[in-house]
């Protein structure tokens, strides 16, 4: 598979902060400790859907240990949101209550038994209102509205590419489903946390469990009205986040009034039921699937229509509308595409980002549609997609531009690894994915820069990488560590990170859609490659040779032809500063992904400047008696460019199956009434270690014109297809269809009776 | 804020006049597997913690070839599963033990825990009760012998009154020719609380082929741990054949009463109740 002469790319590197986290020395937020710090807790909604009419905090306030009580008279009012323009909700509720956790009033105290006993001597009068919980219901022109607004659609998008009603007059084959995805939970090990402390006359520091800390900082300066020179967010290790921590969340601004008024900095702490139920959630969708095809399995019309259950508040909602739709076909090309996204609010927990964002719910049903109708028509599912596979140079109809494509080499190695026959009670499930490295610019409406890297050479042969890359357990910064080891010919040890604090970092948008690596890698490259330029030319002084006859690399600069003619990367450095007259030795780079005009309303535009793509193979063995379903095994071929840190990729392979598993076969958050009922670990079931199937990684190293060394994403492309495979593979086995998660033996139980009527 | 006293006695004796002191306001902290996390989430507020970890008599297991097995109550789930007597003699005990929560939960919990919390898919009863134990109790005016099918009287209810600690479980030795297993139906491969678990025990006659004996016990499926006599009685005598064991099965799923909830619906948990005995029944049946 070695295709290149690196010496740290491309090699397995475990991760930089592996043995601090190992030996408990990582400190995350929980674990800040300052002088006179205060617990913060906040009261929430009991109802689905209410007006406030009242709220007494004096009893809560006279409560010893008590210092500070505040509702959102405390508050400016001003709402936020993760996309501006639809930004819906207040730190503090004003004047109704949308879900059952909704924030009302938050205290901070002496210790935390004291700030909870605090909530519970807070009255609070509700008119209690009209509630809804189905989507279906909330859609009805009828329903209670939730928002002021004339109907409870938080967002729709349609556009339509050629013509469906023709395509699917063309097709030989045309197959309707509907299916249903469920809520689930980042479920970070972590909880949310955060410490905020004020520090007179009108500084604030915060200590944040986050995904992005200049993105935080952003939306604590508009929701505090403080500019953000004043702000400084810094990022602790984290414990998880899975595009659960991207957004602000009420508890933040709040930490941050409490700090203001009390004088002190306040800690708040999620507990796991919050985590649950007071953070986000994945959207659950309704998907109305049609698809035509020929009878060689060519596809010639796809049309979606969609309605996500928002929840009580927008969040990420726009974006996830526009994934679903935007990602209907893609691996796969289809003549004429039709889809309809509806995203709605209910009074129940908010639904946002999580690993995959919206796509792996369209996957499930694309892929789960496209087994069906291979069945149907007595196709190979892997030769249905092959015919159909996206390759490079394509634009897809919504102008995705694909600059590199390892998928039909993806599709390839998957067919080679399908066992011929099966036993009884064994089946093997197909499917694939396609997912963004990272977005491009307009998706999120910011002005911000996108991602920024300086790197300082220092005279003892290290380096200093300074970014605002929050590394949220991913194994960023062990990827920025290996760019910038290579770029300068020295060890991944000699790189000293100094990492997501926005007073000494430069920007960075976050991690978040799969996109440091692409884009912070650039970024990164492009500082080194500076630092690299200024050592050079001062090390072809020295030697008296050509700066392109240099070589960086096992920590010395020498010269190509003539290795032992050179010197140490350390002295290096010291040249070059001498030369220079004593200035530091600094590079910096920046990444802004090219001019992409994504445009919401019709769809079209380039989602990010380059996809990864995946196919995978399901192993299930089915107890038919009791529905039980054992994923034995998982065979995964992905195209993620070439493979910077193979380890770290085969753990972000193993990661988002273990999620996947989950999500396809246990994991549902039951809501009854707005109300969740599993907000626990025991009755919301994630796969614990013995469950999590085996598994077989190939990568396919289609290597990017634009990535970093050629490098594309790896962290949320493989959720997508995990889930389809392995309904796909209980269908092999049993005949049995389910079209809605999870699949739990209960409804293959059903499916199963239902076959044999 | 959660303010309680502790005690830890050292005598059951002592511990006894606490508990009966303490008029139904202590609780007894065993393993602390569910109690803890009950305090913690303010569920229940206890006046007064007795702890009975400093009380040597609770602790350990013994073995008489005629009298059996004495498991005393703060005997843990890990020492069930490496008790050398309960390998030997009865691995239907240890069988059940290992699908108890994680490693971390069984080097804590206790058999006693188990049984006195009563919860109704505790994996400790089901066994306990194909194997005819009973429970030993200690109050302030000596010791009582309670079958355990008489020991649970509802969800998180047993018959102990005031001032009763749960001393050890006696268990008879097996019959002749018998058999023991315990299947669990769970989601997951660990961390599990039973969706539906069968219990079943089986002595053949000398011929090899007929019942002599069983009994069938079935939990999470009614308000309390539950043997299905009528079930029992349908295969008694009977040369053990397919069809007298679907027969069997079917009627203990008539015999369950289970309840729709999270884990499950009743009308799945009633299906699985069948599937499961007709396997017990089988495996057990298969005496080598």
């Amino acid at each position: 598979m070695k295709h290149h002469n690196y010496s740290i790319i491309g090699h397995r590197q475990p991760a930089v902060d592996a043995a601090s986290k190992a030996t408990g020395q990582a400190q995350y937020t929980v674990d800040i400790q300052l002088p006179g710090m205060l617990w913060g807790k906040i009261l929430r909604s009991k109802y689905p859907h209410a007006r406030i009419l009242n709220i007494d905090t004096s009893k809560a306030e006279k409560l010893a240990g008590i210092k500070a009580v505040i509702t959102h008279k405390d508050t400016l009012g001003k709402k936020f949101g993760f996309v501006r323009n639809t930004a819906d909700q207040y730190p503090l509720a004003v004047d109704k209550v949308r879900y059952i956790g909704d924030e009302i009033a938050a205290v901070a105290a002496v210790a935390e038994d004291v700030a909870e006993e605090a909530l519970a001597l807070i009255r609070v009068d509700y008119e209690v209102l009209p509630a809804v919980f189905d989507p279906l219901e909330a859609i009805d022109p009828e329903a209670p509205l939730i928002h002021d607004g004339q109907n409870n659609i938080s967002a729709r998008l349609a556009w339509e590419f050629g013509n469906v009603e023709e395509g699917f007059g063309e097709s030989d084959f045309v197959r309707q489903d509907t299916f249903y995805t469920q809520p689930v939970n980042h479920c970070p090990l972590e909880p949310h946390a955060c410490v905020a402390s004020f520090e007179p006359p009108d500084h604030l520091t915060v200590w944040a469990s986050t995904q992005g800390v200049f993105y935080l900082r952003n939306q604590l300066s508009r929701t505090l009205d403080m500019p953000i020179s004043n702000i400084r967010v810094i990022r602790p290790q984290v414990g998880g986040a899975f595009g659960g921590k991207i957004e602000l969340f009420p508890f933040n601004v709040c930490a941050a009034i409490l700090s203001q008024k009390t004088g002190k900095p306040v800690k708040i702490v999620c507990t796991r039921e919050e985590v649950f139920t007071a953070t986000r959630c994945r959207h659950p969708m309704i998907i109305h699937l049609k698809t035509g095809v020929k009878k060689d399995g060519a596809l010639v019309a796809v049309q979606a229509r969609i309605i996500l259950d928002g929840g009580a508040y927008n969040s990420t909602g726009p974006v996830a509308t526009y994934l679903a739709g935007a990602f209907l076909c893609l691996p796969l090309k289809a003549r004429n595409i039709k889809y309809e996204g509806f995203r709605v609010y209910t009074n129940k927990p908010v639904c946002g980002a999580q690993r995959g964002h919206a796509v792996p719910q369209i996957r499930f049903a694309i892929e789960s549609q496209l087994d069906i109708i291979a069945e149907t028509l007595g196709l190979d599912p892997i030769e249905l997609h092959l015919k159909n596979a996206v390759q490079t140079g394509d634009v897809t109809l919504n102008k995705q531009v694909i600059t590199s494509c390892g998928f039909s080499e993806c599709l390839e190695k998957i067919k080679a690894q399908r066992s011929p026959a099966l036993p009884e009670g064994k089946g093997i499930g197909f499917a694939t994915c396609a997912f963004v490295s990272g977005a491009t610019y307009h998706l999120f409406f910011t002005t911000e820069a996108f991602a920024n890297a300086i790197i300082q050479a220092n005279e003892d042969g290290t380096v200093s990488l300074i970014t605002g890359v929050a590394d949220i357990g991913q194994g960023s910064d062990t990827v920025l560590a290996m760019i910038t080891a290579e770029e300068l010919g020295i060890g991944v040890k000699d790189i000293k990170l100094i990492t997501a604090d926005t007073d000494l970092t430069p920007y960075d948008w976050g991690s978040g859609s799969s996109r440091v690596t692409y884009q912070a890698g650039n970024a990164t490259k492009m500082a080194a490659a500076q630092v690299k330029k200024l050592l050079l030319e001062a090390v072809s002084h020295e030697l008296d040779v050509y700066p392109e006859e240099l070589v960086a690399r096992d920590g010395r600069i020498f010269v190509r032809d003539r290795p032992e003619k050179g010197i140490s990367f350390a002295e290096a450095v010291s040249l070059a500063q001498k030369s220079t007259g004593g200035e530091p030795i600094i590079g910096q780079g920046e990444f802004q992904p090219q001019e992409a005009k994504v445009n919401l309303q019709s769809g079209e535009g380039n989602t990010s400047p380059a996809y990864s793509f995946g196919a995978q193979l399901a192993q299930v063995e089915i107890d038919k008696e009791l529905g039980k379903v054992k994923v034995t095994k998982m065979v995964v071929a992905h195209d993620c460019g070439l493979a910077i840190n193979p380890m770290a990729i085969e753990g972000q392979i193993e990661g988002s199956i273990a999620m996947g598993h989950g999500q396809a076969l246990y994991e549902e958050l039951i809501q009854e009434k707005g109300q969740t009922l599993n907000a626990d670990f025991i009755n919301y079931r994630l796969p614990t270690a013995r469950d999590v199937p085996e598994v077989e990684t190939m990568l396919v190293e289609s290597v990017d014109p634009g990535g970093p060394y050629g490098a594309k994403e790896s962290g949320e492309g493989i959720i997508v297809s995990t889930i389809p495979a392995i309904a796909n593979a209980i269908s092999n086995a049993t005949g049995g269809r389910i079209h809605s998660l999870p699949l739990t033996p209960e409804k293959l139980l059903k499916a199963l009776e239902q076959k044999t009527k | 804020m959660l303010t309680f006293s502790y005690y830890a006695p050292t005598s059951l004796n002592q511990a006894c006049r606490l508990l009966s002191e303490a008029q139904g306001q202590a609780r007894l902290l065993a393993g602390g597997t569910d109690l803890l996390i009950q305090m913690k989430r303010n569920l229940v507020k206890p006046q007064f913690l007795i702890d009975l970890k400093k009380i040597k008599r609770l602790k350990g297991i013994e073995y008489d070839p005629e009298k059996g097995l004495r498991i005393r109550a703060l005997v843990t789930h890990s020492e069930l599963l490496h008790n050398p007597w309960i390998l030997g003699y009865y691995p239907i005990l240890a069988q059940a033990a290992q699908t108890i929560g994680s490693v971390q939960i069984r080097n804590k919990g206790t058999v006693g825990g188990n049984l006195c919390h009563a919860v109704p898919s505790a994996d400790l009863a089901p066994p306990l009760l194909v194997l005819n134990a009973r429970a030993v109790v200690r109050g302030l005016k000596g010791k009582k012998f309670i079958p355990l099918e008489e020991f649970f009287c509802a969800p998180n209810q047993t018959i102990l009154k005031d001032g009763e600690i749960l001393q050890e479980i006696e268990v008879p030795r097996m019959p002749e020719r018998s058999k023991a297993i315990y299947l669990k139906h769970g989601i997951r491969r660990a961390m599990e609380i039973a969706i539906v678990g069968v219990a079943v025990l089986m002595a053949l006659k000398p011929d090899r082929r007929t019942c002599a004996e069983v009994r069938i016990a079935l939990g999470a499926v009614a308000p309390t741990p539950i043997r299905v006599v009528e079930a029992e009685n349908s295969l008694q005598g009977k040369i053990i054949a397919p069809e007298e064991i679907e027969k069997a099965a079917s009627i203990a799923a008539a015999h369950a009463q289970p309840i729709t909830d999270l884990r499950g619906s009743a009308e799945y948990r009633q299906e699985i109740v069948r599937v499961l005995t007709a396997r017990a029944i089988t495996h057990a049946a298969r005496i080598i």
